[in-house]
């Protein structure tokens, strides 16, 4: 078989003025949510290829860090980071931002770690044996974003609007690294306030003073794996490449830590099914991981050597067949999550990719780059049929 | 003494009376026999006459009185003789005998009395003397008429034929000197300015001769002839002993030898020498195995006298010609390294000791003085030879002066000497001598920044040699096309021809075409041939000029042709992985290159933003790989920002962003981006350009760059060329003869009518034919393949469109003017006029350049004048070094070639003289520099130039013919026109006196 070149972007979004930090789809319009570095959060129509609203979410001077979306907060709802200190949740009006947003939070955070939103899988009802897990609900496609899982098998277009009864109190979280870079913390978005901070500080504990060496932490996901009863894990990767596992039912102590990367942890995503991921860093490497929630380890699963260094984001596509990185090198490179073998390598961007993500219906890749564009990508769509 | 005077007058007083006699008898003579008494009565006492030789051919009552003539007896016929030679009787007498007897009885004369008295005075007197009464009636001209000229001089050629050649004139003539010598000691003296002028009337015999001479006294076999005799004559000197005459003998010879290689003939001579004196070479070396050869040599008499001769060759010049011509001789003579040394030893190595100032001959020593050095010799003793040498050599080789002053074929002399001298040098010898190290470097330094190509690589050689002396491990490399391990010193003796040959192409390089007339006289062709030099480079320029100027320049696809590539990527490619499982996912192709890396650029501002950041060498090393593209696209931001990216432009530097080696391409980048610049914004960009151009920030390279760049983007405007709609003419404006179409063709057609080509004429072909291209029916369409020449054909393309050219008229002054403004001006770091020379000649290049592109059009004319202005300036015509010379040469032939003749006739009707003044002082410089310049491009060019001011000439007279004839009516024009004319006429002699 002669090889295909690799194909182009279907369609290219171009509007914003400066570098594009973030792109998240929106869990089940076809819309598409964007914020770039001079604060601007756009909303595009990924069908008409078109700019709907334009707004000023952050200052200019800060920019947008991370945008997401999640079914668990409503489908009129979208959550900003900015590298101002605050986390924000607006309301979309007629494909609109309001004017003000619906709620604040300021976590006084001005570092470069992403916020991320619960991931949960959709559980089926073989639960581990099963091979596929029918996404329902959509991965907002970045390595932060949001997973809204329903106990029951439903179909993409119910998507996100159940939520587990278990899972109510901490679907609304959102972790972010904390005032203490080193630390994480979880916010309830739902009310606003901190709920707690990993490692916990308390007297005589050692742990907090380990996560100190690690440095800041530059990446975080969290997620809520099956069978630990709603009770939400965190998996956060640090300065110093070393990635550490948190229940959060014990805040003081890790329940594992790895070190894959030789430097910082740039970007995680764990798969929709929650028992493994892939990582990217400052180094040439590109991890897949495997998640045993039993034992409560992180094991290496693959690891695959870049020409060239940096990978500033990482996406699973919801059906965790295919994965994509967001290169330094102007690249997106899509690999087969399975098997760890690579697919592509997409050149269009002309500077750094800072984000991948994929749509929840798994049709669609968004890579936002520095060169103040975002390129819309259709690489092996999903299966109609099922 | 006072008795042999006295008896001497007597003896002279009666032979004058004698000879009186005779002269009167022979005036008065009516029958030749009267003539043959007379000079009988003469030759009888002076020569062993035996007259039943020719008695026998002569009248009855005659030959009794010859044969009854006393007969005086053999002592005193001696002193008669030698009394009528030495003084004024011989003179008086051979007079008569050559003039009056010559023209009117000589060929009356039997051939036995011709042969047996006549023949006696100039044969058996002695030669000296002979031959000074001869040589002046070779080229008698006789003012009372009353001689006959002709039958003279063959008589005076067949005598010196005679004399000379037939007669072993030469030889004898040493032998007179020996005698002399021996004789009176006291007259030495004396002697010498006799020998000299002897020598001179030798050797000028042939060219004294005439046309019609015979064979044997050409100058080629006269001297032949002449040589074999002078080398007899050596041989004779080195079997005898040595006597005291020898000396002054051999001075003789070497001063014929001497003046025979002034008249050019060293060839011959040295093809008649080098053989003889191999010979003895060769002997010596075979018979005296064993013994130390320069014992023998030493020893033995042939060199010591051939050197004694050579020595009296006092002539630089004649001892360069022998040198060069003993070389070649050997070298056809297959001359072994040994023998060509000793033969070289035997006929120069007195030279080389006493005569140190003959530079031109030591050189060709010391090159060969070496090998044999090496080979054959204790090393000590030439040792010291070998280090005086070379400081002498290395102290004129490091001399400025001497680069600029002598001739590029001495140059290459001094330095193969000075080469190999080095070569044979061991670094503890250098560390001995006073200032060769110091003196090399000097003169490498000076060489290497000389704009001559040959004139680097002499340096680049030198400076091999030299490193390899001090560190045999670490030779220096100056040069990358030389990387061998021994020097070539070829180059330096190529021939003439081939020299030349380097360097007009190494001129050629820089001043386009210079060389011949024809190539400058048509701009357009100059301009084909700069296109050639740079096909790639105008291939780009021509596709972005053709560029219909409705297409829409993309700037994405400028700068990321790669990525657009892969436009026809089909959907239904992925569609069909479509159904795949995650097992069968299909990889696409992953090549993957790091071409797009980095930074691309798409707008000028980045351009200049990252050209700025100096210390990022892959944001400047970027930016100038996209440079030219963004300017060619000519987007609307260049016009303010022409400015400040020439200044950067200017200002980057090459060497620190690019790695090893790729140097060239980034420095070219940076130039077509330049030249890019001038051409889409001349104004804007000249502005920033001349300023910078004098400013103290950039140096010479930077200021050499600007000019280049200049006068590359004049040749683009020039030939540059713009699609245009051709103004159709439709159908006659005002009357029917203007019909566009032959009246032949049908007419009202909507598409022209072409002849269609066969062959035969329009009348001898009955059957023409005629086609067109008919349009497309309504409805029906036709799917091109690209949109630009969809439907039209090219026929149709080219009827429709004109090729507008030459738009650099337009913009001439601003290349032009401000370059010249400030050129003399000595400011910090800008000294055009002394240590900046190749600036200048830059300049001055460029803006002759400028003159082509503008030539014909009005524009030349008015710059023309203030060009001539600079070039005037004698610092700048008269320059020292040969590189701005020659590029005055190249502007004042550009202006030739520039200005339009009707130009001229009205800049002279109008009475303005300023144009014709400097015209004129085009011709009287070019034949200044034609007649005496050291440099042999500065001469051709001159020559060239001489060339084109008489077309110029040519064609302005013609142009002031019909001026004039339709002028004359005028009325007002022609009051000024005389005093034009005149001085027209003075502008236009071209040059018939010029010697080429």
């Amino acid at each position: 078989m002669s090889k295909r070149p690799p194909p182009d972007p279907v369609a290219v979004l171009r509007g914003h003025r400066h570098s594009v930090m973030d792109v998240s789809f929106h869990p089940s319009k076809s819309l598409l949510f964007t914020g770039s570095a001079d604060g601007e959060l756009r909303i595009w129509d990924t069908v008409q290829h078109r700019a709907v609203s334009s707004a000023w979410a952050h200052s200019r001077a800060n920019g947008v860090l991370a945008v997401a979306a999640s079914p668990w907060l409503g489908e009129d709802k979208i959550i900003s980071q900015g590298r101002d200190g605050t986390v924000k949740c607006w309301d979309i009006e007629d494909a609109g931002l309001s004017r003000d947003p619906l709620l604040v939070l300021n976590t006084s955070a001005y570092h470069f770690c992403k916020f991320s939103l619960v991931k949960k899988p959709k559980i089926s009802l073989k639960e581990d044996g099963g091979h596929s897990k029918n996404c329902d609900e959509q991965d907002a496609g970045d390595t932060r974003d949001v997973q809204c899982t329903d106990d029951t098998e439903r179909a993409v277009e119910d998507s996100g609007v159940l939520q587990d009864g278990d899972l109510a109190d901490g679907a609304t979280y959102v972790a972010v690294a904390g005032e203490q870079p080193s630390e994480v913390e979880l916010w309830d978005l739902s009310t606003g306030n901190r709920i707690m901070q990993l490692p916990q500080a308390s007297p005589g504990e050692s742990s907090s003073a380990s996560t100190k060496e690690r440095g800041m932490c530059m990446a975080v996901q969290l997620f809520c794996p099956p069978g630990s009863q709603g009770f939400l894990n965190v998996l956060a990767g640090y300065e110093d490449g070393s990635m550490l596992l948190w229940d959060i039912r014990n805040a003081m102590i890790p329940l594992t830590s790895v070190k894959f990367h030789s430097e910082p942890v740039l970007s995680l995503c764990v798969a929709s099914s929650c028992d493994g991921g892939i990582s990217g860093g400052a180094d040439n490497k590109i991890v897949m991981y495997n998640l045993n929630h039993l034992t409560g380890s992180c094991t290496l699963r693959k690891e695959i050597i870049l020409e060239r260094p940096g990978v500033s984001g990482t996406s699973i596509r919801p059906d965790g067949k295919i994965a994509a990185t967001a290169g330094w090198d102007h690249r997106v490179r899509v690999y087969n999550y399975r098997k760890g073998n690579a697919l592509a390598i997409l050149k269009y961007h002309r500077a750094t990719c800072n984000a991948v993500s994929y749509s929840p219906d798994c049709e669609l890749m968004a890579s936002a780059s520095e060169d103040a564009t975002v390129a819309l990508w259709k690489l092996y769509p999903p299966h109609q049929s099922l | 003494m006072a008795e042999a005077t006295k008896h001497e007058g007597a003896l002279e007083k009666k032979l004058l009376e004698k000879v009186g006699e005779a002269i009167s008898s022979i005036g008065d003579a009516k029958h030749v026999d009267e003539v043959i008494c007379a000079i009988h009565s003469v030759a009888v006492f002076l020569f062993p006459v035996d007259p039943s030789f020719f008695s026998g051919s002569i009248g009855e009552t005659y030959r009794e009185r010859v044969c009854s003539t006393v007969v005086p007896s053999a002592d005193e016929r001696d002193d008669w003789s030698q009394t009528f030679f030495r003084g004024v009787s011989f003179p008086t007498f051979a007079r008569v005998l050559l003039l009056d007897v010559a023209s009117d009885w000589l060929s009356c004369f039997p051939v036995s009395v011709q042969k047996h008295l006549y023949d006696l005075f100039f044969l058996d007197g002695p030669v000296i003397e002979v031959v000074q009464v001869l040589v002046p009636f070779l080229h008698h001209v006789d003012k009372n008429g009353g001689v006959n000229a002709n039958s003279v001089q063959t008589n005076v050629e067949r005598l010196l034929i005679l004399c000379l050649l037939e007669n072993d004139g030469v030889l004898k003539i040493t032998k007179e000197i020996g005698d002399c010598y021996g004789g009176e000691n006291s007259s030495s003296g004396s002697l010498k300015p006799l020998l000299s002028r002897l020598s001179q009337i030798l050797t000028c015999i042939p060219d004294k001769a005439r046309l019609k001479a015979p064979p044997l006294l050409s100058s080629h076999l006269y001297f032949k002839h002449i040589t074999n005799q002078l080398l007899q004559i050596l041989d004779d000197k080195a079997s005898c002993t040595e006597a005291n005459s020898t000396a002054i003998i051999l001075s003789f010879v070497g001063e014929i030898f001497s003046r025979i290689c002034r008249r050019g003939l060293s060839d011959l001579l040295l093809s008649e020498v080098t053989p003889h004196v191999l010979a003895h070479v060769r002997r010596l070396l075979n018979s005296k195995e064993g013994l130390f050869e320069i014992e023998a040599f030493q020893l033995d008499p042939t060199p010591r006298i051939w050197s004694k001769t050579m020595e009296a060759v006092t002539d630089p010049y004649a001892v360069e010609k022998m040198a060069e011509q003993l070389l070649h001789q050997l070298y056809a003579k297959h001359a072994s390294d040994v023998e060509a040394f000793w033969t070289i030893w035997t006929l120069f190595h007195r030279n080389v000791k006493h005569q140190a100032s003959l530079r031109q001959a030591k050189i060709s020593f010391s090159v060969l003085e070496c090998p044999p050095v090496t080979n054959t010799l204790a090393k000590g003793d030439i040792t010291h030879e070998l280090l005086e040498t070379t400081q002498r050599l290395a102290s004129v080789w490091s001399k400025e002066d001497f680069l600029r002053s002598v001739p590029l074929e001495q140059q290459t002399y001094i330095t193969t000497a000075l080469g190999l001298c080095l070569e044979n040098m061991s670094k503890e010898e250098l560390d001995r001598t006073k200032d060769v190290m110091h003196n090399i470097l000097r003169g490498v330094s000076c060489r290497l920044e000389n704009p001559g190509d040959l004139v680097r690589k002499m340096a680049s050689s030198i400076a091999f040699v030299f490193s390899r002396v001090i560190d045999p491990k670490n030779p220096l490399y100056l040069d990358d096309s030389f990387t061998g391990d021994a020097i070539d010193w070829e180059f330096e003796l190529q021939t003439a021809e081939g020299r030349v040959r380097a360097i007009t192409s190494s001129m050629g390089n820089e001043d386009g075409e210079t060389k011949t007339s024809a190539s400058l006289t048509e701009v357009n062709d100059s301009n084909g041939r700069n296109k050639e030099k740079k096909s790639r480079k105008s291939k780009e320029i021509s596709h972005f000029v053709l560029a219909d100027p409705d297409e829409i320049v993309d700037l994405a696809t400028l700068n990321c042709e790669t990525e657009s590539d892969g436009d026809d990527v089909d959907d239904n490619a992925s569609l069909s992985s479509d159904n795949s499982s995650v097992t069968s996912l299909e990889p696409y192709d992953l090549i993957d290159d790091d071409k797009d890396l980095g930074k691309q650029f798409t707008h000028l501002v980045d351009v200049v933003g990252a050209l700025r950041k100096s210390d990022d060498a892959d944001g400047v090393e970027k930016a100038i790989n996209v440079a030219e593209k963004l300017v060619r696209a000519s987007p609307d931001e260049l016009t303010h920002i022409a400015g400040d990216l020439a200044r950067i432009l200017v200002q980057v530097r090459c060497s620190n962003i690019t790695i090893e080696g790729e140097e060239d391409s980034a420095e070219e980048k940076r130039q077509r981006a330049l030249i890019a610049l001038l051409v889409t914004r001349p104004f804007e960009s000249l502005e920033t350009l001349n300023s910078v151009l004098y400013s103290p920030n950039v140096d010479v390279s930077q200021r050499i760059m600007i000019l280049d760049v200049m006068a590359e983007a004049a040749r683009e405007l020039a030939s540059s060329r713009t699609l245009k709609p051709k103004h159709a003419a439709h159908g006659p404006l005002i009357s029917d003869i203007s019909d566009p179409q032959p009246w032949y063709l049908p007419s009202s057609a909507s598409t022209p009518w072409k002849k269609v080509s066969e062959t035969g004429s329009f009348h001898l072909n009955w059957a023409n034919r005629f086609e067109r291209e008919l349009q497309p029916k309504p409805g029906q369409t036709k799917k091109g393949k690209t949109r630009r020449w969809s439907l039209r054909s090219r026929d149709r393309d080219q009827n429709s469109t004109d090729w507008s050219q030459n738009r650099f008229p337009l913009y001439a002054a601003a290349f032009m003017l401000p370059a010249m403004k400030e050129f003399d001006k000595r400011r910090h770091g800008v000294d055009l006029l002394g240590r900046d020379f190749i600036v200048l000649g830059k300049l001055v290049h460029m803006l002759g350049v400028c003159m082509q592109c503008a030539s014909m059009h009005p524009e030349a004319s008015a710059l023309a004048i203030s060009l001539l202005d600079m070039l005037q300036r004698r610092e700048v015509c008269n320059h020292a070094e040969a590189y701005v010379r020659r590029a005055v040469l190249f502007a004042a032939s550009s202006v030739l070639v520039a200005l339009h003749p009707s130009y001229i006739v009205s800049a002279l009707v109008e009475g303005s003289l300023e144009l014709a003044r400097a015209l004129e002082w085009i011709r009287t410089w070019a034949l200044q520099i034609a007649d005496s310049d050291i440099d042999r491009d500065c001469y051709t060019m001159a020559l060239s130039c001489l060339q084109l001011h008489a077309e110029m000439a040519l064609q302005t007279s013609r142009a002031l013919e019909s001026t004039g004839g339709s002028s004359s009516s005028v009325g007002p024009m022609n009051i000024s026109l005389p005093s034009a004319i005149s001085k027209l006429t003075s502008i236009q002699l071209p040059s018939p006196n010029v010697h080429l």
